[in-house]
């Protein structure tokens, strides 16, 4: 007797991918240039360099490719914070990762260490991340209530917040100050193939660390001890966690600045299609992800604001609200 | 497979919960581990798991320690029922009780799901959430799963203390069958009468140290009794087997009851 | 214009000021009065003249002498974003605030259309005469504001002398084509010259076309890397800092999409401060522009 979930659970996979990648096609298509896509891609394909085809590829493909990207690292990010610490309300914006990950990429990057070593900004990010994920275990051992999540979450944002505004006030160049409204808020506009080779490999390293705790969170669903004496290093499962969210979260915030509210929202509408199953839910919420990103990536270039809308602003439109619901909803209990 | 504590001791902070105990479960034979509150029963059967580092001793697992046996194969040596467990997500509960194959690879409902759920007496539950269960029916619930391992080692902490009289009964029937068909079985208990009905040997624990061990019989003496629980007790058999009823508080030095007027 | 950076909580000062200095105002005001008084009966010219204003400090440090000038920006003293930076540093250097200036009781502050509305507001509540400036959208403009500025600090001469060097030098440019070339400035940020900018201007007596005046919609006339990229302008100006720090704004400038421009010698990079402010340098950037254009028909006409 089969799980009956097994094959629709591929079935739910391929449909989300198929998802992602008409969404990602989209995405190319749309822009402020009037472009004729197959002759672009027919241009890039034969290696003519005309000007479809750099716009294609130098403008909308690394838009698309790291829409997809960030928006999978934080739906992945999201569930698997959410399995560890056991609370449907993590996720690496309202637990304050990503506002660490902006300090990270901000003090990588304004002052001049992303210059000289262009690594530094996504490792700025993942440092940023890190820390602020390592902080938020060490709250979670011994099982922290939603409450203290959510606060640890306010402080922390609180806190990074606070630093990255200090830090883009002594940053010597004086767009800095302003520039704080992206790294906040977030948006996909005018990154290049550069971001995206330099975020990738992290954001692709951190998919793997976290794909790879499925079953740890399955077991997880039992409490920490039976998950240990189920054969489940505790330990371990911890450091991939910390470890593949300040890859992925780390590199996703360091190119496309603090986008929030999708690592929430898309595991929350995934977990009933993976029958509340926290190891099933990590590959939907990545797909998931990826989808809402591109699709709010869309709507903010058809929204005719000048300058463009920031992704944030559409992503905080859509969750906020859900957050608010989903604390109405759960019972907020102290453990 | 024969479980054997050597002389451990088990520390929390400053202070030793376990001390110096040595115990020895086989299999067929049912393990019963009493003791009143505090005297360190929990803190012994996490030990017994790995759960708790060892200020001192050995714990093994057919002649190896868990360490040797290995992380994996560990969790398919023992199973471990915690005290007043908590199901975290709303799955279904043949989901539930699926985890317990997690150390045999995929959490699938198989053919073991299935038998663990029959045994535990939740079959007619099985598609039912986990958030929607009495407290006794996810008590059952969390047996099943702890059943589905089909490990040579069961190690359980008051299975039984949220479970109506039906299903108390049943529970242990249950864990006894178990023992008796080569399973290790070790139970933590409250009930002085369960535990002098199904368990084949008792070791009986105060303040982190092993008052005594052996058949119920040998265990269960007013005296034994008097020491440990400070209570008197009014015991008999009927139909063959034994019940022990704790009667009165008592001054457990002397063995007198407290008169009340 | 360059302006002073915004400041944070522009109650604050202000408020520190009013409430607890009233000897201070009295003496402020004292002061400005009698020179006040002194200046509509004899006009003599103001001899300690402070500019919170980037292009203030400019034209103040070149039309005055030096000693009449009690301070400038700080800007002023950046090579990067300032004409003047070696006249400035002789000078003290203000941040923009009016707890700076006030001590100094100058008779002439000049502020700009962007410097904080809370501190120019608390500059005329002490009663300190104020020059303000705008932003000249043309060189009659910019010619009108340094004539302003030259009068009010007692030295019309310098001023038409001033005016008089740039206009030989937008005469002395080559002349306009028939079909102007088109071009597009790049600013931080994907800004870009609107129509009726300066810059419009100074675009076309080098003899572009400035494309984004016709593109674009709103007059500040920001576009889109890829409208940039669909137009082929030209010649594409970019117009960052050079050496500039990091920042996203600048960033931009240095996107892959705009290489193929760099790679067929299509563009010129000019620093904004050669054309922020009403002054020689506005001729130095049409000169710019011209060598361009002409050693670009050259080789196009070489291919």
């Amino acid at each position: 007797m089969m799980d009956r979930a097994g094959p629709g659970h591929a079935l739910l996979v391929t449909a989300l991918a198929f998802l992602v990648l008409a969404l990602f096609a989209g995405s190319s298509a749309i822009g402020y240039a009037t472009l004729d896509i197959s002759a672009a891609l027919a241009d890039l394909i034969a290696g003519r360099p005309s000007l479809p085809a750099l716009v294609l590829s130098e403008l909308r493909l690394p838009r698309a490719i790291l829409g997809a990207a960030v928006g999978f690292s934080l739906g992945i990010t999201g569930a698997a914070l959410q399995g560890l610490m056991r609370n449907p309300l993590a996720d690496p914006g309202v637990v304050g990762v990503s506002g660490a990950a902006a300090l990270g990429a901000v003090v990588a990057f304004y002052f001049g260490l992303s210059a000289t070593f262009s690594l530094a900004l996504p490792l700025g990010g993942l440092v940023g991340a890190g820390i602020a994920t390592a902080f938020l275990l060490m709250l979670a051992r011994q099982g922290v209530g939603t409450a203290t999540l959510i606060l640890a979450g306010v402080a922390l944002n609180s806190l990074a917040g606070a630093l990255t505004a200090l830090a883009l006030n002594l940053a010597p160049s004086p767009y800095a100050a302003l520039e704080v409204v992206f790294w906040l808020m977030g948006s996909l506009s005018d990154r290049s193939l550069v971001h995206v080779a330099l975020a990738l490999p992290f954001m692709i390293i951190g998919w793997g660390l976290v794909l790879s705790t499925g079953r740890a969170m399955d077991a997880l669903t039992l409490g920490e001890d039976t998950a240990a004496s189920l054969g489940f290093s505790l330990s371990r499962t911890r450091l991939l966690v910390v470890g593949g969210a300040a890859a992925a979260v780390g590199a996703s915030v360091a190119v496309a600045g603090a986008i929030g509210f999708v690592g929430l929202v898309v595991p929350h509408l995934m977990r009933p299609l993976a029958g509340n199953r926290p190891g099933r839910l990590l590959l939907l919420s990545g797909l998931a992800g990826a989808a809402l990103t591109l699709g709010a990536d869309i709507a903010v270039r058809l929204i005719p604001t000048r300058p463009e809308l920031k992704l944030g602003v559409v992503t905080a439109i859509i969750g906020a609200p859900f957050f608010l619901a989903m604390l109405r909803r759960l019972k907020v209990e102290g453990e | 497979m024969i479980l054997e504590a050597l002389q451990v001791s088990v520390a929390r902070g400053t202070a030793r919960v376990v001390r110096d105990l040595s115990l020895k479960a086989q299999p067929g034979e049912l393990l019963g581990l009493i003791g009143p509150n505090g005297a360190g029963k929990t803190s012994l059967l996490r030990a017994l798991c790995g759960l708790e580092p060892l200020a001192a001793g050995r714990v093994t697992y057919g002649g190896r320690t868990l360490v040797e046996i290995g992380r994996r194969a560990g969790g398919r040596t023992l199973a471990y029922l915690a005290q007043g467990g908590r199901i975290h997500w709303p799955l279904r509960v043949d989901q539930v009780v699926a985890l317990g194959r997690l150390p045999h690879g995929a959490a699938e409902v198989d053919a073991a799901t299935m038998r663990a759920m029959e045994a535990a007496d939740v079959m007619h539950l099985r598609e039912r959430t986990a958030g929607s269960l009495s407290g006794g029916e996810r008590a059952r619930v969390l047996l099943a799963r702890a059943l589905a391992v089909e490990a040579p080692v069961l190690l359980a902490d008051e299975p039984v203390a949220a479970l109506d009289p039906y299903h108390q009964l049943q529970t242990m029937e249950l864990v006894r069958t178990l023992a008796r068909t080569g399973t290790t079985v070790v139970v933590v208990l409250h009930d002085l009468t369960l535990a002098a009905r199904f368990c084949d040997r008792l070791a009986l624990m105060k303040e982190g140290a092993l008052l005594a061990a052996g058949p119920p019989a040998q265990v269960l003496t007013p005296e034994l009794v008097a020491r440990a629980y400070g209570v008197t007790v009014e015991t008999g058999t009927r139909d063959g087997e034994p019940f022990v009823l704790p009667w009165r508080r008592c001054d457990a030095a002397r063995s007198e009851p407290i008169v009340r007027p | 214009m360059k302006t002073m950076p915004r400041r944070r909580n522009p109650g604050r000062e202000g408020g520190w000021v009013l409430r607890s200095r009233p000897a201070l105002r009295l003496a402020v005001c004292g002061i400005a009065a009698f020179l006040g008084a002194t200046a509509s009966t004899a006009a003599p010219k103001p001899s300690r003249i402070a500019s919170l204003n980037l292009c203030g400090d400019e034209l103040v440090l070149r039309l005055a002498d030096p000693g009449k000038v009690a301070s400038v920006t700080y800007l002023a003293r950046d090579p990067r974003s300032s004409n003047v930076a070696d006249l400035a540093r002789a000078v003290p250097v203000n941040r923009g605030l009016a707890e700076e200036i006030v001590p100094l009781a100058p008779d002439l502050v000049i502020v700009g259309a962007f410097t904080t509305r809370t501190t120019t507001a608390m500059l005329q509540h002490l009663g300190l005469p104020i020059l303000e400036l705008g932003v000249p959208d043309s060189l009659e403009e910019a010619y009108a504001e340094i004539r302003t500025v030259a009068a009010r600090i007692g030295e019309p001469a310098r001023g038409e002398a001033m005016i008089a060097a740039m206009q030989r030098d937008f005469a002395d440019l080559p002349p306009v084509p028939a079909h102007p070339a088109a071009s597009i400035v790049l600013r931080p940020n994907g800004f870009t010259a609107g129509r009726g900018s300066i810059v419009d201007e100074i675009l076309g007596r080098a003899g572009y076309e400035n494309l984004a005046a016709r593109l674009s919609t709103d007059r500040l006339g920001q576009l889109n890397l890829e409208e940039i990229v669909e137009a082929q302008p030209d010649l594409l100006v970019i117009n960052g800092g050079g050496d500039a720090p990091p920042s996203l704004a600048d960033e931009l400038l240095h996107h892959p999409a705009l290489a193929p421009f760099t790679a067929d010698g299509r563009t010129l990079s000019l620093p904004t401060r050669l054309w922020t402010c009403a002054g020689p340098e506005l001729a130095q950037a049409a000169q710019r522009l011209a060598a361009k254009r002409v050693s670009a028909a050259r080789i196009g006409m070489a291919k």
